[in-house]
């Protein structure tokens, strides 16, 4: 089997979706945080490069870039309420990206591979905590079912890779990230940027935070700092075909309503703050463990949310005008 | 000779004079207000189909079907194929294409737009799949997950495109769960990971039913699957290393007789299957197309009672073949799954009538096309 790098090479990584959220994370952490190596060469990719929908366009991409390694990234996500509308879109487009994205890979040689699934595909009916070796075992949650199917198919592809090829290509799944350059569009965002931006807009104008749904669902959150390096560990140390779950652990784990509080004080917001239940809740928890982390990274550090939060919001008002609203 | 073995002795009652003389297209249903209907559904995926979204339709309400079968010369193709030329199963001004792999890659999408431009059907019988026995998906689980993929994806939205009123297409029974209970029935179908011999066919299969649902939901289209036990009957494929247990069988005994020597089947001969012959298969999907109105999938299978073990089956393919030599068992070979024993309970509740043409009697006449058509089986 060719690999398109010999034992002497430095790394040459792609990085698709790398102007998303996880991507901008990487991208800080390889830029200003010594996360690069001697040699190496890391590209960003963004869809305004190549529409990763489309096979020729990703062919194209990866000709030109030449990659031996590539963290993938790309795809389309939302939040809840634009994936319970658009579970077709979700489904296909997703599919098309990461059959182009592994199909090519393969076909060009391409050491290591690490996709992103998520938390948020494991199956609704369950038992806590999840972990990785419960992708499969049953049907996701019905709001995002199209994502879901099409995310897990990434640990098939990657198990056949392996099976029929001998390719290490691997995945990671992380819970809810959050950071800078996040989606903070109100409908189509995820919850936490989402509520940064709703309290951005209700302190300047002086109404309520209006929040989605009862605050009651409970999530796991991860800093997209703590991602990226935690990415970077996986495409250098970590072996395994089957996927590792990144996130903090269960204990970590809590209701939106203190998220929001948590948002509140970062912004300095002194307004009221109102439940609109008649909003879709989503999953009430998605409980994942990181056991599997912990016994190969028992020192890794996360940044508190709080912290997170703060830094996040700060980026948020300095960086209204680029942000993605 | 070659059509003979498909004549049935019994005629299926509910398919000679049950179908009715209502306009072919039962499935459009007056409701009263469309969209009002829909948004009072709780779970869009659960529901009935009422009336399929219209759009800018080349045939009108009333027009007669123009059916599309991809898959049109394979083992199922060719069973419908006979019922709808030989036995009165097309209706008056109906138009019924064969399709086979030569018409249309249906791995490219440029190929099949191109021939459901072609063709414009209203309704699709979608059977095109790769497709093989248990030690071909053993080989090659990547590939069977990605071509199939590519031809259910490419399919259902080029049937979208042309505004298709529906699209029936082939689910099986090896793509259910593997640690289940059983009988296993329709609602299981994502409970759990398939078996490991075929997950990358077994995993695109299901997500035809994810497709399915996902249109019903964004387009309210009302394209849903048949999930059939282990097929079988003239033009299957008959190939020792691909081919599925009983063609093997066959086609292998054919060969131990020629030779004078012993039948040697592959495993211990104690897995269990329930076996529906492709011609009751071929009258059932008729049934599914023009009145079975789900988007949620349906078994197609004899009951639990009629499941036999490899090793029964061998013995009916040597009684068949009036075999006389020995049979052995290399256990060296895989089994496969033990069992996947399906209910057939959801069929039985919507078509109580259905006859399926004894086991013994099929295989007869499965063997005796082998015989007569051997040049030109596909082995």
């Amino acid at each position: 089997m060719m690999d398109s790098q010999t034992k002497a090479e430095p790394m040459r990584v792609l990085v698709t979706g790398g102007s998303g959220l996880v991507g901008k994370a990487i991208e800080h952490v390889v830029k200003q945080e010594g996360g690069c190596l001697e040699g190496e060469q890391w590209t960003f990719l963004s869809s305004k490069e190549a529409n990763l929908v489309d096979l020729q366009q990703t062919r194209a991409v990866f000709e030109k870039y030449r990659p031996t390694h590539v963290i993938h990234l790309a795809a389309k996500v939302g939040g809840l309420y634009l994936h319970m509308k658009e579970n077709l879109h979700f489904l296909r487009d997703n599919l098309r990206i990461n059959d182009n994205v592994l199909q090519t890979s393969h076909e060009r040689g391409v050491t290591k591979v690490v996709s992103c699934l998520s938390s948020c595909i494991f199956p609704d009916k369950t038992t806590y905590p999840i972990d990785e070796s419960m992708i499969h075992n049953g049907p996701p949650h019905d709001s995002n079912f199209g994502y879901s199917h099409a995310k897990r198919m990434i640990d098939i592809q990657n198990r056949g890779y392996f099976a029929q090829h001998g390719r290490h290509y691997t995945a990671v799944i992380p819970t809810n990230v959050y950071g800078p350059y996040d989606n903070f569009n109100f409908e189509n965002g995820h919850v936490l940027s989402a509520l940064m931006h709703k309290t951005y807009a209700a302190k300047k104008e002086g109404t309520p935070l209006q929040v989605w749904g009862s605050g009651t669902p409970r999530r796991q959150f991860i800093y997209s700092l703590d991602v990226a390096r935690l990415f970077l560990w996986v495409l250098r140390e970590y072996d395994e075909i089957d996927p590792i779950i990144l996130s903090v652990g269960e204990e970590e784990e809590l209701p939106i309503k203190d998220a929001v509080e948590m948002i509140a004080d970062a912004l300095d917001f002194k307004g009221q703050i109102v439940f609109d239940t008649s909003k879709s809740d989503g999953q009430m928890k998605k409980t994942a463990s990181n056991a599997k982390l912990r016994r190969y990274l028992p020192d890794f550090t996360f940044t508190p949310l709080s912290e997170g939060i703060k830094k996040t919001c700060d980026w948020f008002v300095n960086n209204y005008d680029i942000a993605r609203t | 000779a070659s059509e003979e073995a498909f004549k049935p002795d019994s005629v299926t009652p509910a398919l000679s004079g049950g179908m009715g003389h209502n306009s072919p297209n039962l499935l459009w249903e007056a409701c009263g207000s469309n969209s009002l209907f829909s948004l009072l559904l709780p779970s869009p995926h659960f529901s009935p189909c009422v009336r399929a979204q219209m759009g800018d339709r080349k045939v009108d309400q009333n027009g007669p079907m123009r059916v599309l079968v991809t898959g049109g010369t394979g083992l199922v193709g060719r069973a419908i194929e006979h019922v709808v030329k030989e036995e009165g199963g097309a209706r008056e001004g109906e138009e019924w294409i064969f399709l086979s792999s030569k018409d249309a890659n249906l791995m490219d999408m440029g190929e099949t737009r191109a021939v459901f431009q072609k063709h414009q059907p209203t309704h699709i019988i979608h059977l095109a799949a790769m497709v093989g026995g248990l030690f071909k998906n053993m080989r090659a689980n990547l590939d069977f997950w990605r071509n199939n993929i590519y031809i259910n994806d490419n399919v259902l939205q080029a049937a979208h495109e042309v505004d298709a009123v529906r699209v029936v297409s082939c689910l099986s029974t090896c793509i259910f769960p593997d640690k289940t209970t059983y009988p296993i029935d329709e609602t299981m179908i994502h409970n759990g990971p398939p078996h490991e011999s075929n997950y990358g066919y077994a995993y695109a299969k299901r997500m035809i039913d994810v497709h399915n649902r996902a249109y019903h939901q964004k387009h309210g289209r009302c394209y849903t699957a048949v999930i059939p036990t282990n097929v079988f009957g003239p033009h299957d494929n008959f190939n020792i290393e691909d081919g599925h247990v009983l063609p093997g069988l066959i086609h292998k005994a054919y060969i131990a007789q020629k030779e004078g020597s012993p039948l040697v089947v592959w495993g211990s001969g104690t897995p269990r299957r329930q076996f529906i012959y492709s011609l009751d298969l071929a009258h059932l999907f008729l049934w599914v197309l023009r009145e079975y109105h789900e988007v949620d999938p349906i078994i197609l299978s004899v009951g639990e009672e009629d499941e036999v073990s490899i090793k029964e089956a061998a013995e009916a393919v040597v009684e068949a073949l009036g075999f006389k030599g020995q049979v052995t068992y290399d256990t060296t070979k895989s089994d496969g799954q033990f069992k996947k024993t399906a209910s057939n309970a959801k069929l039985l509740q919507h078509h109580p009538n259905f006859t399926f043409t004894p086991f013994k009697q099929a295989l007869k006449q499965t063997c005796d096309w082998f015989v007569a058509n051997y040049d030109n089986a596909r082995k």
